[in-house]
């Protein structure tokens, strides 16, 4: 009973921690600008996000290294030194955005200056990392996060066209503008495939001792948890299309999106919206703040885990010590969080390959993983996803520079 | 599946991807760049986002006319649409234009100018309903004024 209680928070944890700054702006932006006729591109940026995680997660459990211990050891140190250059600089972007999207909800909530709020930011996540344990850092923030079920709620109570709604789910083309569209759909994938998710998932198992007895759990978690957490997705991008698109509204801030909960619901509205955009947020900072440390530790064979005391790991606290002051910094020169989102997600997508290749790599190798190695339905998904990945790393920055940044 | 194989793939591919990655760069500085000169396709462009933000300030001066907003909410977000307004109203006041298209781009300026003014009065009175039922309606004709301008 226990175990079924504390799958169940994990997973509640797991919904209100799946989206981040990226999957707020583009979802609702998506809705702005096309209504309904995107929700397929996230249905399969989950399925894919899904499918990788839980190889990330078999291979930290069947081998107890995370992704990137098995990147530096199978894959060799160039090629695995090329990705870890492309993971940290797209990790440093989506840090920078969700720092600086932490300071503009704080500061929506309480009026205080931006500048004294991107300090206070970095100071609390820093304490946040320092003494609160692995598990309670996913209660608060999980927890935090379904405060953004009132987009749920608000999208129905905007009385979308829910014919239209469904006809979204069939995959198709868009008759208007081809380029605009395919951004988008780049852009959602990029969102809900971001590099770091993976990097602090498979790390997250090695951190609390998954072994092959654990592969259910695993299979679970990344099944459940991000599907669940795809449906915060529909509700935006339902938000936007019912609420700002026939208005003709280009929503470009946060304070924007948080109105997409406020107009239905009024003020309580607003106020979930922005504190559960805040948990949100903040959960994914310090996610990404793990994921940026883990991934230069586990390269370059350092002692690292959050369990571990700082003096237990010295240089992977030192690394995400740098990482936050160094996202603090690049907030502080009044960079826009919201477009340093959109350029993070797209770039996120140009590294996407560089991922995943060693992600499927090594979920093959049986010298590696033995009678766990992929399945059929494993090896399906992963290599049609990996061509889509290919596809869409390609297409990314063409497209950004054609379409303006989704301008049109 | 072979080590080998693993290795080759990746032998080829270092150079490719750094200078995927330099190009990557470039190509993010350039997209983010919005100067040069106004065209027809930039003034339909900047004349939406001007209706864009007219309409959607009527929306938000509407829930602070109801009530339905907080003191903080209100000041910082009418502080940052405002902002967004004031950079239109900068840029087309200032850059040069297409030919013949001038008046309008000026027109345009204009009225992102006044859309940045209302939202100033709603920064500045973040609490009072009537200044917030006052930009409420001013807000409708800077966006029907926008429309048209982006036809």
């Amino acid at each position: 009973m226990n175990k079924i209680f504390g799958v169940a928070l994990g997973i509640l944890a797991a919904i209100g921690g799946f989206v981040d700054i990226g999957d707020l702006v583009f979802n609702v932006a998506a809705g702005a600008t096309f209504g309904y006729q995107l929700l397929w591109v996230v249905v399969i940026g989950v399925v894919g996000i899904i499918t990788y995680s839980e190889m990330c997660g078999r291979v930290s459990a069947v081998s107890q290294k995370a992704v990137f211990d098995a990147v530096r050891e199978r894959v060799g140190f160039k090629a695995g030194l090329i990705t870890l250059v492309s993971a940290e600089i797209v990790n440093a972007m989506t840090l920078t955005a969700e720092v600086g999207g932490v300071a503009i909800c704080l500061q929506l909530l309480s009026g205080l200056p931006y500048r004294v709020l991107i300090v206070l930011a970095a100071i609390v996540l820093a304490i946040v990392v320092w003494v609160v344990n692995f598990d309670w850092i996913e209660r608060i923030f999980g927890y935090g996060g379904l405060c953004l079920l009132v987009f749920a709620v608000a999208a129905v109570k905007l009385h979308p066209d829910w014919g239209a709604v469904g006809h979204g789910f069939v995959p198709h083309v868009h008759t208007g503008n081809k380029l605009l569209y395919a951004y988008f759909a780049i852009g959602l994938l990029g969102a809900a495939m971001t590099p770091y998710e993976v990097y602090f998932y498979s790390s997250g198992a090695v951190e609390e001792g998954w072994t092959v007895k654990d592969l259910g759990l695993n299979r679970l978690n990344a099944m459940v948890g991000y599907g669940l957490g795809g449906f915060l997705s529909f509700a935006l991008m339902i938000v936007g299309g019912a609420l700002f698109l026939g208005k003709g509204i280009e929503p470009e801030t946060l304070g924007s999106i948080a109105m997409g909960a406020q107009v239905p619901l009024g003020e309580i509205g607003l106020i979930l919206a922005l504190v559960g955009i805040l948990f949100a947020v903040a959960g994914a900072s310090i996610d990404t703040l793990f994921s940026g440390a883990y991934d230069l530790a586990q390269f370059c064979g350092f002692e690292w885990g959050r369990h571990k005391s700082p003096a237990g790991a010295p240089r992977f606290t030192l690394t995400w010590i740098v990482l936050l002051i160094l996202a603090m910094l690049a907030v502080m020169t009044g960079v826009d969080a919201v477009k340093l989102t959109e350029f993070a997600v797209i770039f996120s997508v140009v590294a996407l390959p560089l991922t995943y290749l060693p992600i499927l790599l090594v979920a093959n190798d049986k010298a590696y993983m033995k009678e766990y190695v992929n399945g059929r339905l494993a090896n399906t998904l992963g290599i049609f996803y990996f061509v889509i990945i290919l596809i869409v790393a390609l297409t990314a920055i063409p497209l950004m520079l054609l379409t303006n940044l989704g301008q049109g | 599946m072979g080590s080998p194989r693993i290795k080759r793939f990746h032998q080829h591919h270092p150079q490719a991807v750094s200078r995927c990655l330099v190009a990557v760069c470039a190509a993010g500085l350039l997209a983010g760049c919005n100067g040069g000169t106004v065209d027809k396709h930039a003034l339909k462009q900047d004349s939406k986002a001007i209706s864009s933000l007219a309409t959607e300030g009527s929306l938000f001066a509407e829930k602070v006319a109801k009530g339905e907003s907080t003191g903080p909410y209100t000041r910082i977000q009418a502080d940052n649409l405002g902002t967004l307004a004031a950079n239109l109203a900068d840029s087309l006041g200032r850059r040069k234009t297409s030919p013949g298209i001038e008046p309008k781009v000026r027109k345009a300026g204009k009225l992102a100018a006044q859309v940045a003014e209302q939202f100033k009065a709603l920064q500045d009175h973040p609490s009072d309903r009537a200044v917030a039922r006052s930009v409420q309606q001013a807000f409708g004709p800077l966006a029907d004024q926008a429309d048209k301008l982006a036809k």
